[in-house]
């Protein structure tokens, strides 16, 4: 009897550390061999339809049919599922996004979000999203699971629960600039391009005086874009807190980051320099004369076709208009062989940026959904799985893309966009392990920029931070509505009166509006997590 | 001279019980069934989610089951400090939109009817119709593309014959009136739809008397028509009302949009709550200023229906 025993005992020993070291190792290498034990009694038996809701427009294209009928064969196969896609069009697309999570009917199960630029957390808090439990995650999104670290899980937790999975292992920077002609920077004597925001006056003076009349605009923005933080974050260490508004208006500066403040109150002088700055573009005519009303413009479609010579947006959308291959779109390099583009950093000339958070893209299971547990099964086939990722992310081989002899993705010389491109939106599940580079990238300059990144960012100081707002939502309300309507008078000089005045206005307003409350939460709450 | 012989009606018959009453009144009855389906569904059923204002609504838990906040969500709008001036903005675009809607939809509505030929008249009616119909979206950007500094056509004009071109989305003064005349240049066609019926079921016979009797045509307006129209207007009037602190936020929101040169003179309660919260997607916020916007128009209404009432019992509503 006793040796019986000892020998249960030792073999439930051995088999538990098999486990154990099994866990360890899983990758997407030997993914199939995890589902195949994992999920190994999950009851497939009922076919169901996954919805996935995304932000973006529906393409129409062919390929993307048979992408994922192919793709929906697979998933039949393995899990007795398929995907549908549930597009939210970008007209209006957070009130859309929102609306759609609210409306709880079971028609979505899979939902694309984001911390800082899709309200992740305010739906998690409403009851949006289901709550997954570790015990969950291991059995249904085994491979996820294993390959997302513990203290990623960690920034997607809330009082105890995990609301979504990050995607947190594929390489992107999503931090802002200026996009601009970097042959016409030379042209106007910057050989080294844009370094200082003095540098962008001396291009855009330039720009206007030899190329104005051939452009719509400089820069066609219908003034909803406002680079005064990143005005004054060239030359102060500062970061925000992301997703408490739209407006970037609470954070701290870098060596102190746990004491918050409002950067528009704090650092008066360097506003006022930019409502200055920006008032010389305005009556340069770097934008159309009524930018606050121009909302038909689509400036970077015209950047790329050459009509605009500023694009405002992230490193990761420059990548894009530095390879003159990526886009069907970038005809500026047909029409000028000289064509190239640099990227203005905010933070360039304080020599930092800040990394991406993890939770800049996640994917979350909708509370309403019926099929949570085949959800979480192919949203991890999705992103580990080689053929679905493939298909799923660069669409039909030999149709909408090939790889070359070195690795590279290209496009085939068959490919028509209208018929042969894909489109999944998928910037929730992307995965550096089953990445194929794309060979139209202008990978010698992204590189050159990705490693000057390298040298000088810093984490994001706030990623453990989860904000109740219970108590002061009307003042940030307030604060980000005014935040709204003078940065559009500053940022595009469009004030009378000083730049003085404005700013002061500005801040009167703010502070009419409760910031200072707001800040005092914040701080008391940050103490609370930081333990300061 | 043709002797009026009036045809015998038979009254319905209001005595009796319920059940008679009921069964004597079933054939109106049923006419009223797809109304009352409608109000019911729409007006009554929904009216216990008002509670939705009280409460940290919860997705999950649903309206009723979500924590109790009391007027937690009214603050936002009684902390903004401005609330006086957007509902005094409101009304009196309202004020505005009514009593200048009515004027022009009954001078409209009588020119029609002065009109001899009939092809005429429908060709005109037809052609200040249409605008009811192009979707404020459009309005906004047809109205962009009439007046915008660098390519809009009257600047162009003004560019051509020598003129400054007139800056009109970097100064908010003109933009009370231009939104106003856009409104009437909308609605007038649709408003004056109703008093035509009305004139149009005024009985020939009194304005035929009335010519007999030797009115000139102003007379007949001013003896004739107008005072029969008179109901007419006292109900469109207590009716329009009661959503007088609503503003029409398609309008204002597509010819004024983001640009706060504009909408800081125009500003109207819809549009600052929706700037302000677009961005929270808060349900409780918006029902709770939807509920205060209903109230005034609530008081508004018995108020002055009771004046009505007092003046001329006839037309009061109930």
């Amino acid at each position: 009897m006793k040796k019986i025993l000892a020998l249960l005992l030792a073999s439930i020993m051995v088999l538990s550390l098999c486990s154990v070291s099994f866990a360890e190792d899983i990758s997407v290498e030997n993914a199939e061999a995890v589902w195949a034990e994992k999920w190994a009694d999950v009851d497939t038996s009922k076919h169901v339809v996954i919805n996935y809701m995304t932000t973006g427009d529906a393409p129409k294209t062919g390929a993307n049919a048979e992408m994922l009928a192919q793709l929906n064969a697979i998933l039949t196969e393995k899990v007795n599922a398929e995907l549908n896609i549930v597009w939210i069009s970008w007209t209006d697309y957070l009130a859309n996004y929102n609306l759609r999570i609210a409306s709880m009917d079971g028609t979505i199960d899979l939902i694309g979000s984001s911390t800082d630029w899709l309200d992740a957390w305010p739906n998690a808090k409403r009851g949006g999203f289901l709550e997954l439990d570790k015990e969950m995650l291991e059995k249904y999104a085994p491979v996820t699971y294993a390959t997302v670290p513990q203290e990623h899980w960690d920034v997607c937790t809330y009082e105890g629960d995990i609301y979504f999975i990050p995607e947190d292992n594929y390489s992107q920077w999503t931090n802002h600039g200026f996009a601009y002609r970097l042959d016409w920077a030379k042209e106007a004597g910057l050989e080294n391009g844009c370094q200082t925001w003095d540098d962008l006056t001396t291009y855009v003076k330039y720009v206007k005086a030899t190329y104005g009349d051939q452009l719509i605009a400089l820069w066609d923005t219908d003034g909803t874009a406002y680079p005064a933080g990143g005005y004054i974050c060239s030359f102060a260490k500062w970061r925000n807190i992301d997703g408490l508004a739209s407006g970037a208006i609470w954070g701290g500066y870098l060596d102190d980051p746990y004491t918050i403040n409002c950067l528009y109150l704090v650092e008066t002088d360097k506003l006022v320099e930019y409502a200055k700055l920006m008032k010389e573009w305005d009556e340069l005519g770097v934008w159309p004369t009524d930018v606050l009303s121009n909302t038909g413009a689509d400036n970077r479609l015209e950047f790329r076709q050459g009509k605009t010579a500023l694009e405002q947006h992230h490193t990761q959308t420059w990548t894009g208009l530095v390879s003159p291959l990526a886009s069907t779109d970038n005809t500026m390099y047909l029409n000028d062989e000289d064509c190239d583009v640099g990227f203005y950093y905010w933070g360039k000339e304080a020599g930092y940026v800040t990394r991406d958070l993890v939770t800049h893209g996640v994917a979350a299971v909708s509370a309403a959904s019926a099929n949570p547990e085949r959800t979480l099964m192919v949203y991890d086939l999705l992103r580990n799985d080689k053929e679905c990722y493939d298909l799923f992310n660069y669409g039909l081989e030999g149709r909408s893309y090939a790889i070359d002899e070195n690795g590279y993705r290209y496009t085939p010389d068959t490919y028509v966009a209208d018929n042969d491109s894909i489109s999944t939106n998928w910037w929730w599940g992307r995965n550096d392990a089953l990445e194929i580079p794309s060979a139209a990238m202008n990978w010698d300059a992204i590189n050159a920029l990705y490693e000057e990144y390298d040298q000088i960012a810093v984490m994001y100081p706030y990623e453990a931070f989860v904000f109740d707002n219970t108590m002061v939502q009307s003042y940030i309300n307030q604060c980000n509505e005014i935040y709204n309507t003078y940065m559009k008078y500053i940022c595009f000089g469009q004030y009378s009166g000083t730049a003085e005045e404005i700013v002061a206005e500005f801040q009167d307003a703010l502070r009419a509006a409760g910031v200072d409350e707001v800040t005092a939460e914040l701080q008391a709450q940050i103490n609370a997590t930081y333990g300061k | 001279m043709t002797t009026i012989n009036p045809k015998k009606v038979e009254p319905y018959s209001v005595k009796g019980s319920l059940r008679r009453k009921l069964f004597n009144s079933k054939t109106l009855i049923l006419m009223c069934v797809p109304a009352i389906i409608y109000f019911i569904a729409f007006s009554y059923a929904p009216l216990p989610g008002i509670y939705v204002a009280f409460v940290n609504y919860n997705y999950r838990k649903g309206i009723f089951a979500s924590p109790f906040v009391g007027l937690k969500n009214f603050d936002f709008v009684a902390k903004s400090g401005k609330l006086w001036t957007l509902t005094q903005n409101t009304i009196l675009f309202n004020l505005a939109f009514i009593l200048l809607d009515n004027l022009l939809a009954v001078t409209v509505a009588i020119l029609l009817k002065e009109i001899q030929s009939k092809s005429f008249r429908k060709v005109s009616q037809t052609m200040m119709f249409l605008p009811y119909f192009i979707s404020q979206v459009l309005v906004g950007l047809l109205v962009f593309s009439l007046l915008n500094s660098d390519t809009g056509f009257l600047n162009v004009i003004l560019k051509g014959l020598g003129a400054e071109p007139l800056r009109l989305y970097k100064t908010g003064d003109p933009w009370p009136i231009i939104i106003i005349l856009v409104h009437l240049w909308q609605k007038t066609g649709y408003n004056s739809v109703v008093y035509f019926a009305a004139i149009m079921g005024i009985d020939d016979s009194i304005i035929e008397a009335s010519m007999i009797d030797g009115a000139n045509g102003w007379q007949k307006i001013r003896y004739i028509i107008l005072p029969s129209l008179k109901p007419t207007v006292v109900i469109l009037l207590l009716f329009a009302l009661g959503g007088i602190v609503k503003g029409d936020f398609g309008l204002f929101w597509n010819l004024v949009g983001r640009n706060p040169i504009l909408y800081n003179k125009v500003d109207i309660i819809e549009m600052f709550v929706y700037r302000a919260t677009v961005s929270d997607f808060n349900f409780s916020t918006a029902s709770a200023v939807g509920l205060y916007q209903s109230l005034i128009g609530f008081i508004l209404v018995l108020t002055v229906n009771a004046i009505v009432k007092k003046i001329e019992p006839d037309y009061s509503l109930f």
